[in-house]
C-alpha cells in the first residue's frame, strides 16, 4: 500500500506565515501593562557574593521590583541535578558568568537597564578552575562544596571482552588525543519571553522551550507552587539544538510574574544570550584502536573527559551517551572505556545537537582514517569490514536491532563521490586539478550513528490527543493532534500532521497541530533526542487507529465529535536498561539513526586555509516522512559541522567569555557553505517505527568534522586533533611537518 | 519628540519617535511589525533587514529618523492583497524556512537582489545573502527558493 | 544614545551645526559603526548631524586624471561603479570586501576613513592608491594626505565635532597601472579581516615604474610597506622578485598577538603572502592593461 501524505514533501505546516513575518515568536508578545525586566548577571566565574545593595537601583523612578535572593520561594532548580540557585544571594557562591544576582523589573526597558548598571554588588573573588583535567584532580579547588569532596560528577566504564586479548591480536595500533571545543548554538532567536499570572490566577510563561512540561516541573517547585497553578506556552521557536531543554530565562519570567502580579517582558540581547547560556561539552579523548593487519578492529581503549561548566545540567546523560557511542558504529570485541564529567568554572554545557554522540564521533572517526592510512587500505574499505549489521553486539554488549542502515548509507556516499567498487576493495575517485597552484585537494570520509529516544531505562514516553470533527456526512472535516511537542523548526508539527493524516486517512490540510500550551496539550516529551517522529509518531498512529474505530461507533450514534488519547511507551517495544555498574554492559538505546558523509576540500598551503568544494551526506532515516525537510536536516547538521570544523570558536580565558558576539563568533555563512552539496536519502526502515520511520534531526552533524578534518589531511597530509582547524592551526602544523618549527 | 515620515508598505505613516531610536524598534514597538527581527543588534546577520528606496538595511543600524520622507518596505509589505510575493511562494515550495527567525530578512535581501538583477548566478545569490545568517537550513533550501523565484518572474516577465 | 538628530541642507549649515553645539554634535553619515560605538559608550556626542542629505556630495567622477569620491557614497556604490571598477579596481575589491551588502549599502567610505581602524578595507586600498582627502571646517577647506589622518587605532585627526571629510580623491590608474586587494579572514562573508592588503603595480615595458603597498592591521594605523615598494621600481616584476618585495614588506609590518585575530608570527608570515599575491594580481592586471587604452 503506497502513502498518500508520509514520504511527500507537502508545505510546512508553518512556512506560509513565517515568510510573511506573521508567526510570534517570544519577544514578538507584548500584553497591556506589561512591565520590563533585566538580568543582573555575575561578574567573576568563580566568587563568593558579599553584598548587594539594590538600593541605589530601586530609588530610580520608574523601577518597580529588584528581585534578590530572598524572593525565590525554593531557590534551586536543575533538569538532572538540582544544584543551580535561581538567584545567588550574599553569602553564596557564583560558579559561572551565567549566575544571576537579581533581576531588575521597571516601568520600561530602558528604566530596568539603566537601573541593572546601578545595582552594586560586592564579590570575594575565588580561584577558577578552567580545565576539567586539573579539576579532577585531588586537591583541586571545589565548585560544589557541598556536592563532596571532587569535582568529578560522573565516571562510567564500560569493560568488553578482554582489553589485553584484543590488543595482543592487534597488527597495527593507533593511540591520540582529541580535543573538541565548547560550541555555541547560536540559534537566530535570542531567549525573550513574557510572565504573567493567566485568567485562572497560574503563572503563566510564554517562551521558546524545548519541554515545556519539564519546565513546568522545575517551576512548580522554584515557587513551591502546585503543578496546576503553573503554565507555559510555546509559540515559534528561532531554533534551539538543544539550547532550550533547561531554562535558561523561563523561570525567571516566572519569578517575575510571581512576585509582581504584573506581565512582565523579558528580552536577552545576543551578548547575554552567549555569556550566559549553556553551550556544546568540550571532550578531551585519549583513544587507542587496534586493528589487524587485513583490517579488522580487535580493540579499543578510550578515555572521555568533558567540561561540565559550572552547574550539572544534562552532563551526565551527556556522558552516557557519548560512553555508549565512543566505538563507533563498529564491530569491536574487546573495548575500555572511561568516561569523566567534570564540574568547572568555565560556561555550564548541556545538550546539543548529537547529545553527547557528536565528540566522539570525531575521535572515532580520526581513529579510523588514521588506521586506513597505517594499514594502506582505501578507508571506506576498511569502514565496510567492520560496520555494525542487524544483531553485531555492539560496545555495550547488546544486539543491534533491525534497521542497521549505515554499510547502506556509506556505499551511497562512495559511490557518489566516485569510488569504485570492485568485489571487496574500495577505489578512491580521481580529486581534479585544485584550482590554483598553491592549492592542494583532499577527499575524507566518515561514519556515525545516533540514538532516537531516551536511553538507558528512562520511560521514554508520548502522550497525544486526536480529536475528530465529523462534517453532517460522518466524514472527517478536521482532525486536531494535541501533544506537547516543541517545534523548533525543524518541522516536528509537519511530520506529525502527515503521520495522521496518513492514519486517518484524511488530507495533510485537514489536520491541526494544538499550540503546545501546558494547559491544553499532554506530556509529549522533550524536543530532543531526534525523537518526536519516532515516539509521537507511534503515538498518533495509536491514537488515529483508535479514533478511526470510534469514528465507527459514532457514525451509529449521530456524535459529531471523536476524542482519543494514547501514550506511547518506547519501552513496550523497545526495552532499554541502565549501565551495568562493574562493565556497562546495558542496552542502552531504543532506536537509532545512521548517517555517512563525504569531503572534497581544497587547502591553501600557504595560508592554511580549508574551502569545502563538495560535500555528500546519506542519512538512513528508516522512512522519510518528508524527504525536503530531512534534505533540509542534512543541510543544517552540515552546517553546524563545518562550523565545528572550520570556523567557530568559542573563546574563555579563566571563565570569562572573550567571544561575546556574532561579529567575534564565526558561525558560517553561505559563503563558508561547500559549493556542492548532495544530500541522500537512505530509507533502511525499523519496524518499530511510524511508517518504519527512525529520527534525524541530530546525527547529520557527526561526521561532517571527522570527514572534513580528513580531507584535510588527504590534502596536506596533516592532522589537526583539536577542532576547530582554522587556517593558522593548519598552517603551524603544516610547518612543523615540513621541519621549520 | 520629533515625527517620523515615511511611505511604509506603500501607506503614508507618520511616527513619533526619538531622536535616539533605531528603525527595527519603531518597526517593532511602535508600529507593531514584527516580522523584523531582532537576533544580533550590530549588523552581522541580517534577520532585521528592510528595504529603505529599494536598498537592503540592516534596520537594527538604522537610525529611524534617516527613513524621514523614504520608502520603507518590510516583510509585511511583500505580497499584493493576500497574494504573496513570488519570492516568498518559493520560500514555501522550496521548504526553505525551518526556524523562520531568519526568513524575513532572507526574503528581503532576496527582494532586493532580484529587483535589481532578476537573472542572478548561483554565485550573486550566494553574495546577495551572504548579510543573512541562518543557523539551521544550511542556505541550500534558502539558495533554491531564490533561483526558483527567479525563474518564475522570469516566466511572468520580471519582478514588480 | 543621542537627544537629537538633525539634517542640514548645506556644508556650511553642517558646521553650523558643529559649531552652535560646541562639541557635543558630531558628524553622521551611514552610522553603521557609530550607532554601536554610541551604544557601546565610545561615542558620547548629543546630537548627530546627518550629511547624507547635503545636495552634491553622492559623486564618484573623474575629472583631469584624478578620481573624486563624495562623503555619502556608501561602499556599495564603490563597489559597483564602472569607474572604479576600471580605474581604481583595487578600491572596489577593498569596499566589495566590507560586512554583507546591507552594511554596504549604508556604511560610506568616507567613515571607514574617519574611524581610523587600521584593519578598514576600504582604507588600506586607499592607502595603496596614495589618496588624498578634502577637510572642511569653518575655516576653509584643504586637501590632505590620507596618512594625515591617523592618530592611532580609532583616533582620526579630524575632529568630527568640528569638522568633516568632505571628499576623497586619488589618481586614476591609467595605461601598464593595476591594483588588486588580499584578505585573510576567519571566514569568507561578513567578517572583519584578520590581515589584508593592497597593491598597486605601474609597468612600462617590462619593467615596474610604480608599485605602492598597503597592510592591514600590522600596525596602529593602516601600513605602507614603502622600502618594499621602492624595491621592486625599476625591476622586473618576476616570480622571484615579487617574493622578495612580499618578504620586505612582512619584515616591516608589525602585526601583534591576539587572541581574534591569531599569532603575531604566523600574521606575519601572511602579510608576505598577501602582498606577495596582491603583486602578481596586480602585475597580471597591468600587463594585460598595458597593451590596451586604460581609458576605452
Amino acid at each position: 500500500m503506497s502513502n498518500r501524505v508520509v514520504g511527500q514533501s507537502v508545505p510546512k505546516i508553518d512556512a506560509a506565515t513565517k515568510v510573511r513575518g506573521q508567526r510570534k515568536f517570544p519577544q514578538d508578545f507584548n500584553m497591556k501593562g506589561q512591565l520590563y525586566a533585566k538580568v543582573v548577571w555575575s561578574e567573576y566565574p568563580h566568587a563568593r557574593v558579599l553584598k548587594i545593595d539594590v538600593s541605589p537601583a530601586e530609588a530610580l523612578p520608574g523601577v518597580v521590583a529588584i528581585l534578590t535572593s530572598k524572593d525565590v520561594p525554593v531557590n534551586e532548580y536543575g533538569i538532572n541535578i538540582v544544584d543551580q540557585p535561581v538567584l545567588v544571594g550574599e553569602g553564596e557562591k557564583v560558579r559561572w558568568l551565567g549566575d544571576r544576582i537579581a533581576i531588575v523589573i521597571g516601568e520600561s526597558e530602558k528604566i530596568a537597564q539603566e537601573a541593572r548598571q546601578l545595582v552594586r554588588v560586592e564579590y570575594e573573588p575565588l580561584p577558577v578552575v578552567s580545565d576539567p583535567r586539573e579539576a579532577m584532580k585531588p586537591g583541586a579547588p571545589l565548585i560544589h562544596e557541598e556536592r563532596g569532596d571532587s569535582n568529578i560528577l560522573k565516571h562510567v566504564k564500560i569493560r568488553k571482552g578482554d582489553i589485553e586479548k584484543g590488543f595482543a591480536e592487534a597488527d597495527v595500533v593507533i593511540e591520540k588525543y582529541y580535543l573538541t571545543p565548547h560550541v555555541e548554538h547560536a540559534y537566530m532567536q535570542p531567549e525573550a519571553g513574557v510572565g504573567y499570572i493567566d485568567e485562572k490566577g497560574r503563572v503563566t510563561v510564554i517562551a521558546a522551550a524545548q519541554w515545556s512540561h519539564d519546565d513546568l516541573h522545575q517551576i512548580s517547585h522554584m515557587l513551591d507552587l502546585p503543578l496546576d497553578q503553573v503554565r507555559e506556552i510555546v509559540p515559534a521557536i528561532g531554533g534551539a539544538f538543544g539550547g532550550r531543554e533547561d531554562m535558561y530565562i523561563q523561570h525567571l519570567l516566572a519569578l517575575c510574574a510571581y512576585c509582581v502580579r504584573r506581565p512582565v517582558k523579558m528580552v536577552f540581547d545576543r551578548e547575554e544570550s552567549i555569556r550566559n547560556t549553556g553551550k556544546r561539552h568540550p571532550y578531551y579523548m585519549k583513544y587507542r584502536t587496534g586493528a589487524t593487519r587485513d583490517g579488522k578492529l580487535t580493540a579499543v581503549e578510550i578515555e572521555l573527559i568533558s567540561d561540565a561548566g559550572g552547574y550539572a545540567s544534562t552532563s551526565i546523560p551527556v556522558l552516557n551517551n557519548a560512553a555508549s557511542f565512543a566505538a563507533g558504529p563498529y564491530v569491536v570485541p574487546h573495548a575500555k572505556v572511561d568516561a569523566y564529567t567534570v564540574y568547572t568554572n568555565n560556561a555550564v554545557t548541556m545538550a546539543m545537537r548529537g547529545f553527547g554522540s557528536t565528540q566522539p564521533a570525531f575521535a572515532y572517526e580520526m581513529q579510523m582514517n588514521k588506521l586506513a592510512e597505517a594499514l594502506g587500505v582505501d578507508p571506506v574499505e576498511l569502514r565496510m569490514k567492520n560496520l555494525l549489521e542487524d544483531g553485531s553486539i555492539a560496545l555495550t554488549g547488546n544486539p543491534m536491532p533491525k534497521g542497521v542502515g549505515i554499510k547502506e548509507t556509506l556505499r551511497q556516499a562512495a559511490l557518489g563521490a566516485g569510488w569504485r567498487e570492485e568485489g571487496d576493495q574500495w577505489i578512491k575517485p580521481d580529486l581534479g586539478t585544485p584550482s590554483a597552484p598553491y592549492r592542494r585537494r583532499g577527499i575524507g570520509v566518515a561514519c556515525g550513528y545516533k540514538n532516537v529516544g531516551y536511553s538507558f531505562g528512562f520511560d521514554d514516553k508520548s502522550k497525544v490527543i486526536v480529536e475528530l470533527a465529523l462534517d453532517e456526512s460522518g466524514e472527517v472535516a478536521r482532525a486536531l493532534v494535541k501533544l506537547g511537542a516543541s517545534d523548533q523548526g525543524m518541522g516536528a508539527h509537519t511530520a506529525l500532521a502527515q503521520i495522521a493524516a496518513e492514519a486517518l486517512g484524511i488530507d495533510y490540510e485537514k489536520v491541526r497541530v494544538a499550540l503546545v500550551d501546558t494547559s491544553v496539550v499532554p506530556n509529549g516529551g522533550s524536543c530532543s533526542a531526534s525523537r518526536h517522529v519516532y515516539m509521537s509518531g507511534n503515538a498518533i498512529i495509536r491514537a488515529c487507529q483508535e479514533a478511526v474505530r470510534k469514528r465507527q461507533e459514532a457514525l451509529r450514534t449521530g456524535e459529531r465529535r471523536v476524542s482519543v488519547e494514547y501514550e506511547y511507551h518506547g519501552r513496550s517495544v523497545r526495552p532499554t536498561t541502565p549501565y551495568d555498574d562493574e562493565n556497562g554492559m546495558c542496552d542502552p538505546h531504543i532506536s537509532y539513526g545512521y548517517t555517512s558523509q563525504i569531503a572534497l576540500v581544497e587547502v591553501d598551503v600557504e595560508t592554511g586555509q580549508t574551502e569545502v568544494l563538495k560535500f555528500l551526506a546519506a542519512q538512513d532515516v528508516g522512512k522519510a516522512i518528508n524527504p525536503e525537510m530531512v534534505k533540509g536536516q542534512a543541510g543544517g547538521g552540515v552546517h553546524m559541522g563545518l562550523g565545528y570544523a572550520l570556523t567557530e570558536e568559542f573563546i574563555q580565558k579563566e571563565g570569562l567569555v572573550k567571544t561575546r558576539r556574532f561579529s567575534e563568533y564565526h558561525i558560517p555563512t553561505v559563503a563558508d557553505m561547500p559549493r556542492e552539496f548532495i544530500p541522500f536519502i537512505v530509507e533502511v526502515p525499523d519496524p518499530t517505527g511510524p511508517f518504519g520511520a527512525k529520527g534525524v534531526g541530530e546525527m547529520t552533524t557527526l561526521p561532517t568534522a571527522p570527514a572534513i578534518i580528513s580531507a584535510i589531511h588527504d590534502a596536506v597530509g596533516v592532522w589537526i586533533d583539536n577542532l576547530p582547524a582554522t587556517a593558522e592551526k593548519v598552517w603551524w602544523k603544516m610547518r612543523e611537518k615540513a621541519g621549520m618549527a | 519628540m520629533p515625527t517620523l515620515k515615511m511611505i511604509l508598505n506603500g501607506q503614508e505613516v507618520f511616527v513619533d519617535v526619538e531622536a535616539g531610536d533605531l528603525l527595527a524598534d519603531v518597526l517593532r514597538d511602535k508600529l507593531g511589525l514584527i516580522g523584523t527581527k531582532i537576533s544580533c543588534g550590530e549588523g552581522e546577520c541580517g534577520a532585521c533587514a528592510v528595504l529603505v528606496d529599494g536598498r537592503a538595511v540592516d534596520s537594527c543600524l538604522y537610525p529611524a529618523l534617516k527613513a524621514q520622507g523614504r520608502e520603507v518596505t518590510t516583510i509585511e509589505g511583500l505580497g499584493q492583497d493576500n497574494r504573496l510575493d513570488p519570492i516568498q511562494q518559493a520560500f514555501i515550495d522550496k521548504t526553505a524556512p525551518q526556524c523562520g527567525y531568519c526568513i524575513p530578512g532572507m526574503v528581503i535581501s532576496a527582494k532586493a537582489l532580484l529587483d535589481e538583477n532578476p537573472h542572478p548566478t548561483r554565485q550573486e545569490i550566494e553574495e546577495g545573502i551572504s548579510g543573512n545568517l541562518c543557523r539551521c537550513t544550511g542556505y541550500y533550501q534558502i539558495i533554491e527558493a531564490i533561483e526558483l523565484a527567479a525563474e518564475r518572474l522570469a516566466e511572468k516577465g520580471g519582478p514588480k | 544614545m543621542w537627544d537629537e538628530y538633525l539634517f542640514p541642507a548645506s556644508l556650511d549649515e553642517a558646521l553650523e551645526m558643529l559649531e552652535a553645539h560646541g562639541g557635543e554634535a558630531r558628524i553622521i553619515a551611514g552610522g553603521t559603526d557609530l550607532v554601536l560605538q554610541s551604544q557601546r559608550g565610545q561615542c558620547s556626542a548629543k546630537v548627530m548631524v546627518d550629511i547624507t542629505r547635503i545636495p552634491g556630495l553622492d559623486y564618484i567622477e573623474e575629472r583631469d586624471g584624478l578620481i573624486y569620491i563624495g562623503a555619502q557614497v556608501t561602499h556599495g556604490q564603490v563597489a559597483a561603479s564602472p569607474l572604479i571598477r576600471s580605474r581604481a579596481g583595487v578600491l572596489a575589491q577593498g569596499c566589495g570586501s566590507v560586512g554583507g551588502p546591507q552594511i554596504r549599502n549604508v556604511g560610506t567610505l568616507v567613515g571607514n576613513v574617519v574611524n581610523a581602524l587600521p584593519a578598514a578595507d576600504g582604507a588600506i586600498a586607499l592607502f595603496a592608491l596614495d589618496a588624498e582627502v578634502e577637510v572642511a571646517e569653518r575655516a576653509g577647506r584643504h586637501w590632505t594626505p590620507i596618512a594625515t589622518l591617523y592618530a592611532g587605532v580609532g583616533l582620526c585627526t579630524v575632529d568630527p565635532c568640528a569638522a568633516m571629510i568632505t571628499q576623497l580623491r586619488f589618481r586614476a590608474l591609467g595605461k601598464g597601472e593595476a591594483g588588486a586587494f588580499e584578505r585573510l579572514a576567519k571566514r569568507r562573508a561578513l567578517v572583519l579581516p584578520i590581515l589584508n592588503a593592497a597593491a598597486i603595480v605601474g609597468l612600462k615595458g617590462n619593467k615596474v615604474e610604480r608599485a605602492r603597498i598597503a597592510i592591514g592591521p600590522v600596525a596602529q594605523t593602516p601600513f605602507v610597506a614603502a622600502e618594499a615598494a621602492e624595491a621592486l621600481v625599476g625591476r622586473t616584476p618576476d616570480e622571484d622578485r615579487i617574493s622578495r618585495v612580499a618578504q620586505l614588506a612582512a619584515q616591516a609590518a608589525q602585526p601583534r598577538d591576539s587572541l581574534l585575530r591569531g599569532s603575531a608570527e604566523y600574521r606575519k608570515v601572511m602579510a608576505g603572502v598577501l602582498v606577495r599575491r596582491a603583486l602578481w594580481r596586480a602585475v597580471e592586471a597591468a600587463s594585460l592593461q598595458e597593451g590596451e587604452d586604460a581609458n576605452s
